[in-house]
């Protein structure tokens, strides 16, 4: 499929926790190559769900589910190589400094040390921290330095394919503000394609080039975020989802 | 670089070396409970004084024969003896003592006698630790003094049947020896004879390594759910035996640190015996049952990270992972504690053979076998466990699942 211009494929996915939480039941959308693409719902939607699929780390119970062109489950190591996934909260290593919990990813990625450390360079670039603060320990960093880090440690891998879980969840404005402008920076320097989930509305809009909106485990819309506007006579995305989602409860 | 446990062990390593707190007390524990298990056996009892009364209430002479003895002699005998062995000695009657002895009236007349027995009086308290070690005491001297007794009365029996008599020859017609032997059926000293005990008190040593282990592996797998980093990871291309082996290794490094705080707590809890009975016990711990111990000592601390991984993988909870931590702490110390007292070779098959399936009754064996010379048998002993703990962990890679690790709850 990634041969086709896509770099997920999604076919009626169902997920079921359990015998009666269903998470997923049964979505599908394609990601193109090269966008930076957003999954947009409330709280408990699947938005989580989609992407640890997608992160080879959850098994789907139906459907097909194809990511840079190889099937999961059953090509997990294939698609680990060639994505990154930033979850939501993500933690540092408390006790390692932020250089090497760069360079503790780097080593996982790279073919040797010295390549692992041009990586963890990029990292320390993207993640745009002091050479002092950069060799603290990251258990004296403050949230928002240490998800400056943990996304600097998605993005510099050189995947084909980042996946990011609410990257600016729980942020104040300015660290937010920092991550998104990294985000799009990366995408448009690098051509790689970015999923990300949101529930803030307004950062899906300003990012995304294409979304879908989901909830309860179902998508609602799926389109660009100027369509998904028109589509629902709404000034905003937010007004927008709510509009849909009315329409299609 | 990619694909080996390099990365893994380096991080590890590096977040270990930064956990000091940690590092201090797993030295701290076996460096402190060896000397303090010895203080506690040896030193505790010697330091505890107890309270005796010896009440003589016969005092004087008797003669049997040419023979004269006193029973003031006797007292003091006694009341020397109790105060040798920290005793505080009283000769009138308390409230509270450990142990009394009264020398009744009308003794003389019994003990020179030769139709009649003597009678002493020896009264314990309840619930007294000293009351044993005195009663011990008392008829050490009784013995003492009643052979003599015994001596002259049958030399004065001689003299009145007008026969030669030898005192042993009526009193001890039957003697024997007894000679102490080792596995191979040469005689041994009484100092190698300590050598079965030195092994117990080794493979028992091994209880205070195992718990640290355990508590940081299962940290290490947990912590790093509960500080989400370990979801990040998990969809790494790092292959999930890197993880376990990796984790495992590094974690071995505390079984290591242990190790060698257990060697010298050890050498303190030596010097206790060697001080009190005057034994070099330190003869005994040649270099190559130090490395024993230690090699033991490792292979405890892997076999118990490998126990725990596959269920601290596959638990629900960070609960459920710390109440299956106590099941093998628990395992482990009762292994540990059967070894005190007995030798798991020698007990009933259905016993001995599901001992055999837990990897530390061989960290037992391979002491107890080294302890003896039986090289080849602490050998057999070693290739167990290190199987044992090879097929643990492939258990560990085969069950490790990344949707158990994400969902379960810290």
């Amino acid at each position: 499929m990634s041969s086709n211009g896509y770099a997920i494929r999604l076919e009626g996915v169902v997920k079921t926790f359990g015998k009666k939480v269903q998470a997923l039941k049964g979505i599908s959308f394609t990601v193109p190559k090269g966008v930076i693409y957003g999954i947009l719902g409330p709280n408990g939607a699947g938005k989580t769900t989609t992407l640890r699929i997608i992160a080879t780390l959850v098994r789907h119970d139906r459907g097909v589910v194809e990511v840079l062109g190889h099937r999961l489950p059953e090509e997990r190591a294939e698609v680990r190589e060639r994505i990154s996934y930033l979850p939501e909260d993500a933690g540092l290593y408390h006790r390692l400094t932020g250089w090497e919990n760069l360079l503790y990813f780097a080593m996982i990625y790279a073919d040797d040390m010295e390549s692992a450390k041009e990586m963890a360079a990029r990292g320390a670039e993207l993640a745009g921290l002091s050479e002092k603060d950069l060799h603290r320990k990251a258990s004296e960093y403050s949230k928002g330095m240490s998800r400056r880090v943990a996304l600097a440690r998605a993005l510099m891998v050189g995947a084909d394919l980042v996946l990011l879980d609410e990257p600016t969840s729980g942020l104040d404005v300015f660290s937010a503000y920092t991550i998104r402008k990294t985000i799009k920076e990366f995408a448009k320097r690098s051509g790689t394609t970015v999923l990300m989930s949101s529930h803030n509305m307004l950062e899906v809009e300003e990012l995304c080039d294409r979304v879908i909106l989901i909830n309860k485990g179902t998508i609602v819309a799926e389109g660009e975020p100027k369509e998904l506007k028109h589509r629902a006579n709404a000034s905003n995305l937010e007004e927008a989802f709510i509009k849909l989602v009315g329409e299609f409860d | 670089m990619r694909r080996s446990l390099y990365p893994v062990v380096w991080k590890e390593l590096r977040d270990m070396a930064r956990d000091i707190k940690t590092l201090v007390a797993i030295s701290l524990l076996p460096l402190l409970m060896m000397p303090l298990m010895g203080i506690t056996s040896i030193y505790v009892q010697t330091l505890q004084q107890g309270v005796a009364v010896v009440i003589n209430e016969d005092p004087g002479t008797l003669t049997i024969g040419n023979a004269t003895f006193s029973t003031n002699d006797l007292a003091n005998s006694i009341v020397a003896a109790l105060k040798s062995k920290g005793f505080r000695v009283l000769n009138h009657s308390v409230k509270s003592y450990d142990i009394m002895i009264i020398i009744p009236k009308g003794f003389r007349a019994n003990l020179s006698s030769l139709t009649r027995v003597a009678l002493i009086r020896i009264v314990k308290s309840v619930g007294s630790a000293k009351s044993n070690e005195g009663e011990n005491t008392v008829q050490s001297v009784l013995g003492s003094f009643a052979r003599k007794v015994a001596e002259a009365k049958v030399k004065y029996l001689g003299t009145l049947a007008k026969k030669p008599v030898t005192p042993d020859s009526v009193l001890n017609p039957i003697v024997y020896t007894t000679v102490l032997v080792g596995p191979s059926g040469t005689t041994v000293s009484v100092e190698e004879s300590f050598r079965v005990m030195l092994g117990r008190i080794l493979a028992f040593s091994l209880v205070f390594v195992t718990t640290p282990s355990i508590a940081y592996i299962t940290d290490s797998v947990v912590g790093e759910k509960e500080r989400k980093t370990f979801e990040a990871l998990l969809a790494t291309p790092v292959p999930r035996w890197s993880l376990v082996i990796g984790k495992t290794l590094s974690a071995s490094v505390i079984g290591l640190i242990t190790g060698l705080a257990d060697a010298v707590g050890l050498l303190l809890f030596f010097a206790l015996p060697s001080m009190t009975y005057g034994v070099n016990l330190f003869s005994l711990l040649t270099p190559g049952l130090m490395i024993a111990h230690v090699s033991a000592v490792y292979l405890s601390v892997l076999a118990s990270l490998a126990l725990i991984l596959p269920i601290v993988i596959r638990s629900g909870s960070y609960r459920v992972a710390q109440a299956f931590s106590l099941a093998i702490i628990s395992v482990a110390s009762v292994v540990f504690f059967i070894s005190l007292y007995a030798d798991i070779n020698a007990l009933t098959a259905p016993l001995r053979y599901t001992l055999y399936v837990i990897p530390y009754s061989h960290a037992v064996g391979m002491i107890k076998r080294s302890v003896l010379g039986e090289v080849n048998q602490a050998a057999i002993h070693a290739l167990v466990i290190i199987a044992e703990i090879g097929v643990l962990l492939a258990l560990a890679v085969k069950l490790f699942s990344e949707e158990k690790i994400i969902y379960s709850k810290t």
